[in-house]
């Protein structure tokens, strides 16, 4: 390895590498963001894969958080080095599919494919603009409350709140029991973009972005406003925690029993199982009766695997065989059960039911319930450009919301105003 | 140069070349990239490409969070400059002063040297955990309502003081050398002169060490510039609310994380006028020293 | 008399706070490294050792998954230690035998080369990082020793240190040598470099505590964790706490910062002598 171009000057004169290749396996590298439990999961069946045939070698690697594998990816594709099979989350959505020659479709490359396959909630939201999926949805999860039974207990509360103004009658009687009512990890998925699904508001012009890249964002409207000042009020009180940007913070303060609730992934339930040592329960996400009556589901996040081009038939073969493995109903189950990922096609959510999963563990279906949710106008996705600097910008906001050093429309003025010259600047790049 | 050389041929070039060939793969190719891609708006993926001359600079030079991010890098540069300065003189001062244990305190004083950026970092950021953090509690027990992940003085209170930290050392072995090479002689002339040692150290002492001292801000600039770095991404990460971003940890938020080449080789140009002008005082410096 | 007593302790006193204040973060580092994560969780930081070293440090250097998914702490520790020592050796022979060109031979492009050399001043990584990975990439040179070390070398620190100490090397050295008919590479060889000895001792431990400590570099050239460094782990491991989703190991990453922080601090102590006249030497 060390000697690498050496070696393949040394190969391509003699023609080694070509009579050796023929006879070994086919390599694929799959860069993933999974890490701790998740990684291991991701590491077992990479492992499950490469006993159950001889012909292909998965070669999982951890690149880091999300941004951290695209940006690996980004640099790689450039520099022609680039893995065979990626994990793009929700965010980076629109930089991969953007960009067409950057991947193969999920939809060519496997054969038998049929959309019809695949969870209604997760079909969209990595397709393009014609329906066509692009990235394989492999880790979907949808944000819920997970709520500290014991907590409630103490505060004598018998149920989780389903709306917030619920929330709001509850929080001081968990404050008197000496916990925060809540806390939350990733304030853009959850307190925007989801808030926009589950209220099924728009959030971006162009068709909330799948139509065309020369679009605005819709994030400073009232709803919102009113939401996060909400929002500010209940930190200001003491129901509300904020223990930083990072995710684990905010879920650490809830398994050390200092908030009593905790928005985050359905796929941080299998984590919770492990770490948590109280009785906890997982619902819906709250929403505003005031702005809904009947509330929408929910946007898939989590994160695609994408086969990216520049790949022989050969290797392009193997991975829509690994991609197959991935979706077969056993691993799916497997994944589900592993981490509280939801499963992404209906043949695997039915084998889990079947199996009676659900009787025992009710928490577990709670995300694709949610995902099942009657849809909406605005619940199939969203597609918008350098959205990674979005959120960034979005973050920023919020701490300043947070901080008090900006009112809630000063903030969104100025989130609003920063991530439009980001669209504009994203647009002109596909001109 | 030297008086005595050998003749001209070729075999200086044969010594000199291994340098000169990774420069210019590895230093010269690469920045002159930059500096291409700074007029360029590309996609992420280098699959479309346009010539977009100064649109860059416009772009992200003029956008608040530059101009936040260059403010603070100010603050926080001269912060850490003179703070691990101040605090490293002093200890020096007191560490020539004594003379039972001096070897031990020079020794416990100096090797946090060794020690990466990210390192102590990682260790600060445990230090100031809002869960776990000893600090964290601590500064809140004494009447701090202290939250660096909402309050932006706390959030550049914490990256100023891990900087400071991991700079004292350095300081502090520069220092000491200068002091320990000050003549005895002078000193005991001080002595004679000027009774409060208060007064003989700012008359006498202090401007003996200026060149050491001019020398160490251009080091202690340089390392508050671009190897805190490794600090930024171990704790705030910019945060809250991009207060504690810095230029050099912008660049790479915007090139790296946002996929925005043209943009960060734009804000990387600038970072290399702004060393350049560095250097410049730098070299100035070093001829003023020269003639002295 | 007495006065000069309260001097004395206030003098301590100060020193006194000065090493606490240095050294109090590493202990306590150390100190919670060797408790259980539970333990950490619940209690905060630790002042005082704990039953669990032995069981933390074993598994970060030894256990499959200790630490990182699929690198061991001493696979890391050998990275680092190739890359402090690669980089150190590295970078004396380079900057040595360029130094030498430039301050030993009279040549046209002396001046222009030295400006180039300079250059690499102007040109911190941070601002090249991008189109310096996709260089790395183009000749096939990620994810290699080679390519982690040799970009490194090139700067110019070392070559104005070795510079400024042939210069200060007596011109009457060369002159007898060159009446006793030695060449250039023999002068170089048998004369210059065992007077520069202690210089090469020095630059040798500042380099290898350098090179140890990189971060952004090893950072972007390596895209496979059997090539991480220690430093490199730090970052993988701030991200696992900061993603959270089981309990956070708090014992590893502190362990992790001891022993990134270990060896080269001990480099430093045991050498701490030549390593000071290194680093001041390189200021003239």
């Amino acid at each position: 390895m060390k000697f690498r171009p050496l070696l393949a000057a040394l190969a391509l004169s003699s023609g080694i590498l070509t009579s050796t290749q023929a006879y070994s396996a086919t390599e694929i590298q799959w860069w993933h963001a999974m890490g701790g439990a998740l990684g291991e999961t991701v590491n077992e069946m990479a492992e499950n894969y490469n006993a159950s045939q001889s012909d292909v070698v998965i070669v999982p690697t951890y690149k880091g958080g999300y941004e951290d594998t695209m940006t690996a990816g980004i640099a790689a594709f450039r520099a022609k080095e680039q893995p065979h099979i990626i994990q793009i989350f929700d965010a980076g959505a629109a930089t991969i599919i953007n960009a067409p020659g950057a991947t193969v479709p999920v939809a060519d490359l496997m054969k038998d494919f049929n959309i019809e396959d695949y969870i209604s909630g997760v079909r969209y939201f990595y397709a393009d603009s014609d329906g066509k999926m692009i990235g394989l949805p492999f880790n979907s999860s949808t944000p819920l409350l997970y709520f500290n039974k014991e907590a409630f207990k103490e505060a004598g509360i018998d149920a989780p709140p389903k709306t917030w103004e619920e929330f709001e009658a509850i929080a001081p009687k968990l404050k008197e029991a000496g916990y925060i009512a809540l806390a939350q990890s990733h304030s853009p998925w959850i307190f925007s973009e989801n808030f926009h699904s589950r209220h099924n508001i728009q959030l971006a012009t162009g068709n909330n972005g799948y139509d065309s890249t020369d679009v605005k964002l819709l994030y400073n409207n009232d709803h919102m406003k009113m939401h996060w000042g909400k929002v500010k009020s209940w930190l200001d009180a003491g129901y509300y925690g904020f223990y930083g940007r990072a995710w684990g913070d905010n879920q650490d303060a809830f398994v050390q029993k200092k908030v009593a609730m905790w928005l985050g992934s359905s796929g941080s339930f299998g984590g919770l199982t492990k770490s948590a040592e109280f009785e906890f329960g997982t619902t819906f996400l709250p929403y505003w009766e005031s702005i809904i009556k009947e509330p929408k589901g929910t946007f898939i996040g989590g994160a695609a695997l994408f086969a990216m081009s520049g790949h022989s038939d050969e290797e392009n073969k193997a991975i829509a065989d690994f991609f197959g493995y991935m979706t077969s109903s056993d691993n799916q189950v497997f994944w589900h059960k592993e981490t509280g990922y939801v499963p992404i096609t209906t043949a695997a959510y039915d084998a889990a039911k079947k199996e009676g999963y659900y009787d025992s563990t009710p928490d577990a279906e709670v995300g694709i319930l949610q995902l099942s949710q009657p849809g909406g106008e605005w619940t199939k996705g969203y597609r918008l450009g350098y959205y990674v600097q979005i959120r960034d910008v979005m973050y920023k906001h919020f701490d300043d919301i947070f901080s008090g050093s900006a009112s809630v429309d000063d903030a969104f003025a100025a989130m609003e105003k920063e991530s439009n010259e980001l669209l504009v600047r994203f647009s002109d790049t596909y001109k | 140069m030297k008086r005595v050389q050998f003749e001209r041929s070729s075999i200086p070039f044969l010594f000199v070349a291994p340098q000169i060939i990774i420069i210019l793969v590895f230093f010269i190719w690469p920045a002159a990239q930059a500096i291409y891609q700074s007029f360029l708006l590309e996609d992420a993926w280098g699959l479309s490409s346009q010539f977009v001359w100064f649109r860059n600079y416009k772009d992200t030079i003029f956008s608040e969070s530059w101009l936040q991010a260059a403010g603070f890098t100010i603050v926080f540069s001269t912060l850490v400059t003179f703070l691990s300065l101040a605090l490293a003189l002093l200890l020096a001062v007191k560490a020539n002063e004594v003379i039972r244990g001096a070897s031990t305190y020079k020794t416990t004083l100096m090797w946090a040297y060794a020690i990466a950026p990210p390192v102590a970092g990682l260790m600060g950021n445990l230090m100031f955990h809002p869960l776990i953090g000893d600090l964290y509690k601590f500064l809140n027990a004494i009447g701090w309502d202290f939250n660096h992940k909402l309050d932006s003085f706390d959030a550049g209170f914490v990256v100023v003081l891990i900087s400071v930290w991991k700079q004292v050392s350095v300081n502090f072995i520069f220092f000491l050398s200068g002091l320990q090479g000050i003549p005895k002689s002078v000193l005991e002339a001080s002595m004679m002169d000027c009774k409060s040692s208060f007064r003989r150290f700012w008359t006498i002492t202090f401007p003996l060490l200026a060149p050491t001292t001019f020398f160490l801000m251009v080091i202690n600039i340089t390392y508050a510039f671009f190897e805190t770095f490794g600090i930024i991404d171990t704790t705030t990460r910019g945060a809250p609310g991009g207060a504690t971003n810095t230029l050099v940890y912008k660049v790479f938020q915007d090139g790296f994380r946002g996929a925005d080449l043209g943009g960060s080789s734009a804000q990387s140009v600038v970072l290399m006028l702004m060393v350049l002008a560095l250097t410049i005082v730098q070299f100035r410096f070093i001829e003023r020293k020269v003639h002295y | 008399m007495k006065q000069w007593n309260w001097r004395l302790i206030s003098t301590h006193a100060i020193l006194i706070v000065g090493v606490i204040f240095m050294s109090l973060p590493v202990w306590v580092a150390f100190a919670t490294s060797t408790h259980s994560a539970e333990h950490i969780l619940r209690n905060g930081l630790q002042f005082w050792p704990g039953s669990e070293l032995l069981k933390t440090y074993n598994e970060v250097l030894f256990v499959d998954g200790g630490v990182m998914k699929s690198v061991l702490g001493t696979t890391m520790l050998k990275n680092s230690l190739i890359l402090g020592f690669g980089f150190a050796i590295g970078k004396v022979i380079v900057s040595m035998l360029a130094a030498y060109a430039i301050v030993y031979f009279r040549f046209k492009l002396a001046v222009p080369l030295f400006w180039i050399i300079f250059m690499t001043l102007l040109l911190p990584l941070e601002v090249r990082i991008i189109p310096s990975y996709e260089v790395m990439a183009s000749l096939g040179l990620l994810d290699t020793h080679f390519g982690l070390i040799v970009p490194l070398i090139a700067s110019a620190t070392g070559t104005f240190f070795f510079r400024q100490f042939f210069r200060s090397v007596p011109d009457e050295l060369l002159e007898a040598a060159r009446l006793d008919g030695a060449t250039a590479w023999g002068f170089f060889i048998d004369i210059l470099v065992p007077l520069s000895k202690t210089m090469i001792a020095a630059i040798l431990i500042i380099m290898f505590v350098v090179g140890w400590n990189q971060y952004l570099w090893p950072l972007i050239m390596t895209t496979k964790e059997e090539n991480y460094t220690l430093v490199i782990g730090i970052k993988q491991i701030y991200q696992i706490l900061a993603e959270g989703g089981e309990l956070p190991q708090y014992q590893k990453a502190f362990a992790l910062t001891i022993l990134a922080t270990l060896p080269p601090v001990l480099v430093v102590l045991v050498f701490q002598n030549w390593f000071v006249k290194g680093l001041v030497e390189s200021e003239k």
